[in-house]
């Protein structure tokens, strides 16, 4: 092989790097001009409504950093998936409200809840939630421990619970917990036990 | 001429270019754990005999990541290695051998936690928490997730601790116990907390808050150093049923 031909393949394979890293670099580009989009806060959904119903709410509080159930009654929908997410929602109201027993911003949301077999139930939170929430490993399992137990104690065939951020997984939810598995309800319900007793 | 010329310059061409690889590859292959080596036990192993009871405290968050924020000029990370840093002074006056994961403002991943703390044996790992939330002291064992099993002699990451989890109960026990006869409030708690679940070693994690519910309480000198002496003295109760060395149970 000559040097002619050598140093043309050489040239033609500088200027293919180059052309795909100007691609890439605009796919890129592209990416993140779309993605505040994406991220842009969604609609809430409306309130349930169906008729009003008893439900128990597993309820945290940060002092003493206990979890309690609260029997309150809700309008709530027929449809399971819809009927959860207004569970959270009704959860999160305690939250951001005034007087709240465990803080949390009042644009924290739970975007939707997806029901997948078997057993297996995704809450979607935004990162208000997330992110506005006090850090901490009590703090955050009392989140965590009380989002699944709320949705355990009032709907069946709850086998296991993820939690995404924003639609997208995360490792912790805010510096502890974590997040990038999946939650056993029992070792959860074990927890939750836990946390009842002082 | 020419040719050899030519053929020359190809060669050094290619001898660069694998100079470039080699160099690449060394560089990616040599992680941030490595490039910031984790210190040495404060008790030297003795050269022949049993091995002492080696406790790896792991002070947690560091560098680019502070942790929680609990006072507006001290984030968790800073709290965390300075009673780090007093429990393994409370441990060298008991003669308790004890190895920092970290002991300056260095970032470590969960992962490269689990691996120095694996790697090093040690009787017991103890990640140290802080927290402006609730009061005293919370003792955590881990919360294993929803993974797949161990195949063999290779334990799956993400329930590596499975195998040593009585155990690490067992410490927990023994931690609280011990620190509830000093009237200090103290709770027992599972937590979905990483690295737990990753240390093929008895292991368990604290969480320190203010007792007074002034959060810069967990900052002050007198209550961390009370809180590492109740500490050492529950581990320092321990030892004699902590092993030399852990090994991996069947």
């Amino acid at each position: 092989m000559s040097s002619r031909p050598f140093l043309l393949l050489l040239s033609c394979l500088f200027v293919l790097t180059i052309a795909m890293s100007l691609y890439v670099w605009q796919l890129r580009s592209h990416a993140d001009a779309v993605a505040p989009t994406l991220a842009a806060p969604q609609a809430v959904a409306p309130p349930g409504a169906g008729p009003a119903k008893r439900v128990t709410l597993c309820v945290a509080y940060d002092n003493p950093g206990v979890l309690r159930s609260n029997s309150v009654s809700l309008p709530l929908s027929s449809e399971r998936q819809r009927r959860a997410a207004e569970l959270l929602r009704a959860l999160l109201n305690t939250y951001s409200a005034k007087d709240s027993p465990h803080p949390l911003p009042n644009t924290a949301e739970v975007r939707n809840v997806y029901f997948v077999d078997p057993g297996l139930v995704v809450i979607d939170v935004n990162a208000a939630l997330a992110d506005g929430q006090t850090s901490g490993v009590l703090a955050e399992e009392l989140t965590v421990t009380s989002l699944v137990q709320t949705l355990t104690a009032n709907l069946e065939g709850i086998q296991r619970v993820k939690i995404l951020v924003d639609g997208k997984e995360r490792s912790t939810l805010t510096g502890h917990a974590d997040v990038s598995g999946a939650y056993d309800v029992s070792q959860v319900s074990a927890l939750a036990k836990q946390l009842s007793s002082q | 001429m020419r040719w050899n010329k030519s053929a020359a310059r190809r060669r050094r061409f290619l001898l660069a270019l694998g100079v470039i690889c080699l160099a690449g590859v060394l560089g990616f292959g040599q992680s941030p754990a490595t490039q910031n080596p984790a210190p040495a036990p404060t008790s030297p192993t003795p050269a022949s005999g049993e091995r002492p009871a080696l406790i790896v405290i792991d002070p947690a968050h560091g560098g680019s990541d502070p942790g929680a924020l609990l006072t507006p000029d001290s984030a968790e990370k800073e709290i965390t290695l300075a009673v780090a840093r007093r429990l393994r002074q409370e441990l060298s006056a008991r003669g308790i051998a004890s190895q920092l994961v970290r002991d300056g403002d260095a970032t470590f991943s969960l992962d490269q936690r689990a691996a120095v703390a694996n790697s090093a044996y040690p009787a017991l790992y103890l990640a140290i928490h802080a927290s402006s939330l609730g009061s005293g002291l919370r003792v955590f064992t881990a919360m294993l997730p929803v993974a797949g099993k161990s195949r063999g002699p290779f334990l799956n990451w993400d329930t590596a601790q499975a195998p040593f989890m009585e155990r690490s109960k067992t410490a927990q026990a023994q931690i609280v116990a011990a620190v509830q006869k000093t009237g200090f409030p103290v709770r027992a708690l599972i937590a979905p907390l990483r690295p737990l679940n990753n240390l093929k070693v008895p292991a368990i994690a604290i969480e320190i808050s203010p007792a007074n519910g002034e959060t810069s309480q967990v900052a002050a000198t007198g209550y961390q150093q009370m809180i590492c002496a109740a500490l050492a003295n529950a581990i320092a109760s321990m030892v004699p049923s902590l092993s030399s060395r852990t090994e991996i149970q069947p």
